[in-house]
């Protein structure tokens, strides 16, 4: 698998203070990469660094296989992000504002702008000066700035914050129909870990400045023990036979339904097990989830 | 090329540019019309001393008189006018959170930051000869043409300058005056990339002309050694082009001092900005 994007032991100090440390995150063609981590993590420090706003204090980055910081044209013509919310140039049209930082890139014709307007639902709109938009169409007008220069990879620092829950959908697919129709790579910062369940293919946790986890969503809630509610009768049967078992650690117990925590790929024969001794299971269903697994990186400390 | 170009428009699609081509017409406009009623009571009160020695005749309160007067209030009004814009040049994009778009875009903070003075220098120049073109186009319709008589300040000397060479010494006196102005661009540019809005450019770059033109006119021994290599100093150089003969050695020189404060405050502004963590 391709890497995009890959850092080494990124790091940035701000006087005595570590805001990132030791940062190696590795993001594969095609990902849609979630940075996940509660405010002041160091999401935007390291976005930062990675699209050359700030100067890292230890490591460094590769874009497309080259070294950022000697490559620096080269890989950023490739790149496009938004870090934290879109601000443009109010006094000026949607259009000109596209046609001015698209140019930056490279030479940008009419109907280039007009198509990545019209991509965002913006077009009816695109000769109204940016004052007059609101935050989630500032955010729209952000990604079609972004799918102006033709990235292979887009970087967005907490596109949704801010939103009302109707632009945090519309955002949430546009970036899932940008990942899949174009095959774009995104990487993205959040702390909303809703929106992290819903798009990410691959993730990463950052807590403090220092990196916690990184891999496939799947991967990552499949390598340790998952809680599991079953909905069982008779009970007392259940227990019994669950208390037996090595990888199954009841938690708790109610009038019909068993808390159990069960290690990696033994759902299905806890489930055989008890059939098989004559007990009825009317559910049984998964209750780790993205937060606890969270929670737990994070030391139950984080404020998300 | 292109990043001027884009620079150029976005600092000309502002409204803002234009308080000061709107200011500038003001004084303009107001100055020849009140010299217009009332000029000969200010020649009077002008050349009062000379009055029994010297018969003046002709039209002296002509156009080139009119803009050499108004021409000896650059150094208080024009600076300014162009730290309203030089001053927001970079700090601006700062402040309307832009500058997130701007600098993770291929072209280096270099090429943006030459863009920008370029830009500011543009303006610099746009303005002092829009200021030029009024004079003159004002002027000669209101006043008509002639010899430029001047008193110079502070000395008991009349300057004469025949007509036919007027034209000429305009043109230099106000490519000095851009040279001289543009000294004060350089200085707003250079606090705009250290601060994140323009108040503070704006307000430090007067701040320092001001000072500067305090220091040099103390009595002290000290601020007398320092005084040649004041920018202030030299901002006035386009006067050189009023004497009777040009002094061009001395021309030349306040030219370099000025060009060398210029390339000093632009390569600190590029180390500034270049090594500038953004954060906002």
């Amino acid at each position: 698998m391709e890497a995009v994007l890959k850092t080494f032991g990124l790091g940035k100090r701000f006087g005595m203070r570590w805001a990132a440390r030791g940062i190696d995150l590795e993001v594969h063609r095609g990902d849609i990469f979630c940075f996940l981590g509660p405010n002041g993590a160091g999401k935007s420090t390291t976005i930062r660094m990675i699209l050359t706003l700030l100067k890292p204090t230890a490591g460094t980055i590769q874009l497309f296989g080259k070294d950022l910081h000697k490559n620096r044209c080269s890989v950023l013509s490739r790149v496009c992000g938004i870090v934290e919310k879109s601000d443009f140039y109010l006094f000026l049209s949607a259009y000109k504002n596209l046609e001015i930082l698209g140019s930056m890139t490279r030479r940008i014709k009419r109907d280039e702008v007009m198509e990545a307007l019209e991509r965002v639902g913006l077009i009816a709109r695109a000769w109204d000066k940016v004052r007059t938009f609101s935050h989630g169409m500032k955010q729209r007008l952000g990604i079609a700035q972004a799918l102006l220069t033709r990235p292979e990879l887009i970087i967005l620092d907490e596109p949704t914050t801010g939103l009302d829950p109707q632009g945090m959908k519309d955002v949430r697919e546009l970036i899932q129909r940008l990942a899949r129709d174009e095959g774009i790579t995104i990487f993205l910062s959040s702390h909303l870990l809703s929106e992290i369940e819903q798009v990410a293919t691959r993730m990463a946790v950052i807590h403090r400045g220092e990196m916690k986890a990184q891999g496939s969503v799947a991967e990552l809630l499949a390598s340790e023990a998952i809680d599991y509610a079953i909905q069982v009768s008779p009970i007392e049967a259940a227990l019994r036979v669950m208390q037996g078992i090595p990888w199954a650690q009841v938690l708790s117990c109610g009038e019909s339904m068993i808390e159990v925590r069960l290690e990696p790929g033994h759902a299905s024969e806890l489930n055989k097990l008890l059939i098989a001794n004559g007990i009825e299971v009317a559910s049984l269903y998964p209750r780790r989830t993205l937060e606890d697994f969270f929670l737990r990186v994070t030391k139950g400390v984080a404020e998300i | 090329m292109t990043l001027f170009r884009l620079e150029a428009y976005k600092t000309f699609s502002r409204w803002r540019t234009y308080i000061s081509f709107g200011v500038l017409a003001l004084i303009v406009l107001m100055t020849e019309i009140v010299m217009r009623v009332s000029a000969r009571e200010i020649i009077g009160s002008m050349m009062k001393a000379f009055q029994r020695d010297f018969i003046i005749a002709g039209n002296i309160v002509n156009a080139w008189f009119i803009t050499a007067f108004i021409m000896n209030s650059l150094h208080f009004h024009i600076p300014f006018l162009i730290t309203l814009v030089a001053g927001d040049m970079v700090s601006g994009e700062a402040t309307a959170g832009t500058v997130r778009f701007l600098l993770i875009r291929p072209p280096s903070r270099q090429r943006i930051l030459n863009a920008k003075y370029l830009t500011a220098l543009f303006y610099t120049a746009g303005l002092v000869i829009f200021f030029a073109v009024l004079c003159v186009v004002l002027g000669l319709p209101l006043f008509g043409s002639g010899d430029l008589i001047m008193h110079r300040l502070g000395q008991f000397s009349v300057v004469f300058i025949p007509e036919a060479e007027i034209p000429f010494r305009m043109l230099l006196a106000f490519a000095a005056a851009i040279w001289s102005m543009t000294v004060v661009a350089s200085l707003a540019f250079l606090f705009s990339t250290m601060a994140e809005n323009s108040i503070g450019p704006i307000i430090g770059t007067m701040a320092v002309v001001i000072c500067f033109l305090i220091f040099g006119n103390l009595p002290l021994a000290f601020f007398r050694h320092l005084k040649p290599f004041f920018f202030t100093t030299h901002m006035l150089l386009w006067q050189g082009f009023f004497d009777s003969s040009i002094r061009w050695l001395e021309i030349g020189q306040s030219a370099l001092i000025l060009g060398m404060h210029n390339a000093g405050l632009f390569l600190i502004a590029s180390i500034v900005y270049r090594r500038k963590d953004i954060k906002s």
